[in-house]
This record gives C-alpha cells, sequence and structure tokens, in this order.
C-alpha cells in the first residue's frame, strides 16, 4: 500500500469497504452569520449513493438558489465509512464555486473558493463561514 | 462609466476584489517554514511556503514509519480573504499535491499567527480507502 503519510497505512478489509454512512451531513445548514454576504443555507440530501447540495445565496434583494450538484464525500480517516465533510463545486459561467465542507463539533465549517472567469478585473477570494443544522427540535 | 458584473451572491460585488493588493495581501504572514503543533501527528509534520511575485510554491513533509516523507514541491493558488477581520487579513491558497494513487486538495490560510492547512484526500487506487478529510495546525519554525 503506498502512502505518503503514516496516516494513510491502514488496514481495510470487507468490513471496512461497504456504503459511507452520510447521515451526519445530511440536513437544512443554515449560516451562524445573519448578516452574511455568501451563502445562506445548504441543504444536503442523498439520493441513490450520491450526496446532492442546494445552496441559497444571500442577494442584494432576495436569496438566490444556485441549484444543486452532486457532491464527493469524505470520511474523517483513510478507515472510517462515516461522512464527515464534502466538496462540490458549481459552475456559473462567469465564476467557478468552489465548496469544501467539513463536520467540527456539530457545526459544518463551509470553505467556499470563486474563481472569477470574466474580465471583470474581481480578485479570485475565499470564505470561511459557519453553519449550523436546523434540526427543528427547540 | 459603469460596469455591471454578473454575480451569484452579495459578496461577488464587494468593491475590494477589484484592489490589485487583495491578491498578495499581507502574504508574509503565510511564508516561511511552519510546524506541526502535534508532535505526534500521522499526517503532515512540516510546511514551508514559498512566495515570488504573485505565485507561491508549498512544500510538505509528511510522517513516515521510517522517516520523514518530503512530498513534491506545488505551486498553489493565492485567493484574497474575505474573511478575517480587517486587521487579520492575509491570502489564503489552495493548492493541491498529487501522488498518481492519491490527491490531496485543500487550503491554508493563517488566523491569529497560526496556519491551518485542511486536505481532502482522495484515493484512486483500489486499496479500499476511504477519501477523508484532515485539518492541522502549524506554529512558525526557525
Amino acid at each position: 500500500m503506498q502512502f505518503a503519510q503514516i496516516r494513510d497505512r491502514v488496514e481495510t478489509d470487507a468490513g471496512t469497504t461497504g456504503p459511507i454512512d452520510v447521515g451526519a451531513l445530511s440536513g437544512m445548514w443554515i449560516n451562524s452569520n445573519p448578516d452574511t454576504n455568501a451563502i445562506a443555507r445548504i441543504v444536503i440530501s442523498e439520493s441513490e449513493r450520491d450526496l446532492s447540495l442546494q445552496v441559497y445565496a444571500i442577494g442584494p434583494e432576495r436569496l438566490i438558489d444556485w441549484g444543486s450538484t452532486r457532491a464527493d464525500v469524505f470520511t474523517f480517516t483513510p478507515s472510517s465509512r462515516v461522512a464527515a465533510g464534502f466538496t462540490c463545486v458549481f459552475d456559473f459561467g462567469f465564476a467557478e464555486t468552489r465548496l469544501e465542507g467539513m463536520l467540527a463539533k456539530g457545526l459544518l465549517v463551509l470553505a467556499q473558493f470563486h474563481a472569477f472567469k470574466d474580465k471583470s478585473g474581481r480578485a479570485d477570494y475565499f470564505v470561511r463561514e459557519y453553519f449550523a443544522l436546523d434540526h427543528g427540535r427547540y | 462609466m459603469t460596469h455591471t458584473f454578473e454575480f451569484k451572491q452579495k459578496s461577488h460585488l464587494q468593491p475590494e476584489l477589484l484592489e490589485a493588493a487583495w491578491k498578495t495581501l499581507n502574504a508574509g504572514k503565510l511564508t516561511g517554514r511552519w510546524l506541526n503543533t502535534d508532535p505526534e501527528t500521522r499526517g503532515l509534520a512540516e510546511l514551508v511556503i514559498t512566495q515570488k511575485g504573485e505565485e507561491f510554491s508549498v512544500g510538505a513533509v509528511g510522517a513516515g514509519s521510517g522517516g520523514p516523507i518530503d512530498w513534491p514541491i506545488t505551486k498553489a493558488k493565492a485567493l484574497a480573504n474575505l474573511e478575517e477581520e480587517a486587521g487579520q487579513r492575509a491570502v489564503a491558497l489552495a493548492v493541491t499535491f498529487d501522488f498518481g494513487y492519491m490527491k490531496a486538495e485543500g487550503h491554508i490560510r493563517v488566523n491569529k499567527g497560526v496556519l491551518v492547512i485542511v486536505m481532502f484526500h482522495t484515493f484512486s487506487d483500489d486499496s479500499g480507502r476511504s477519501n477523508y478529510v484532515n485539518r492541522e495546525f502549524f506554529y512558525r519554525g526557525c
């Protein structure tokens, strides 16, 4: 088994190669910052072993629905089968946004990478924000 | 002259994005040699970040079983960072290390003097390993 850091040298067998449990990621995630200029909420759902994300972002007047896209799922270790993060890309034509999400202490920590493809002269930029799962219990 | 920019969220219209200085803002806060705060790490033990103009490169050393493992020096993409408070702002870096059998993609940023790297590891061999995400913290070395 090849590895570039000792963490990646793990034992794998039939018991560890089943489907990944994405339950911890599924649901509606709300931005903890009510004054954000970026993403307001994310709806994560599982469909046929795929994870899909629908994003609603803050617009000048109302929320902007980015639509949904498929996400790649990540665990916390190479031997785990429990989802702990995701990556996905939204291509808007004039710009491309990559999202990298990671669970931490019950929060979803979301990094956004915005790369502009138009000639607007805008700098590519990074934003990181926190999202809480809308659990509907209180 | 008035420009109309396309957008998908309000921050796409943030005026600072048109300021050239933002592309390398406070880059000195990232460059240099960084050591993992965890001496027992099983991941990355060390990072070296260099800058030449607007270009950044990242070298890494993985913790190995018989000694350190040098990762290939890789170019990183600098991104203006809208996240931190004004005085704390420094560019963030997006970086991808490609080993053929495994790709590690992620970002590097500095928060109050601590360097944070978040890496998403994707395996393309048939080892049965899960793709995984990991976050590690580094302090500035000599």
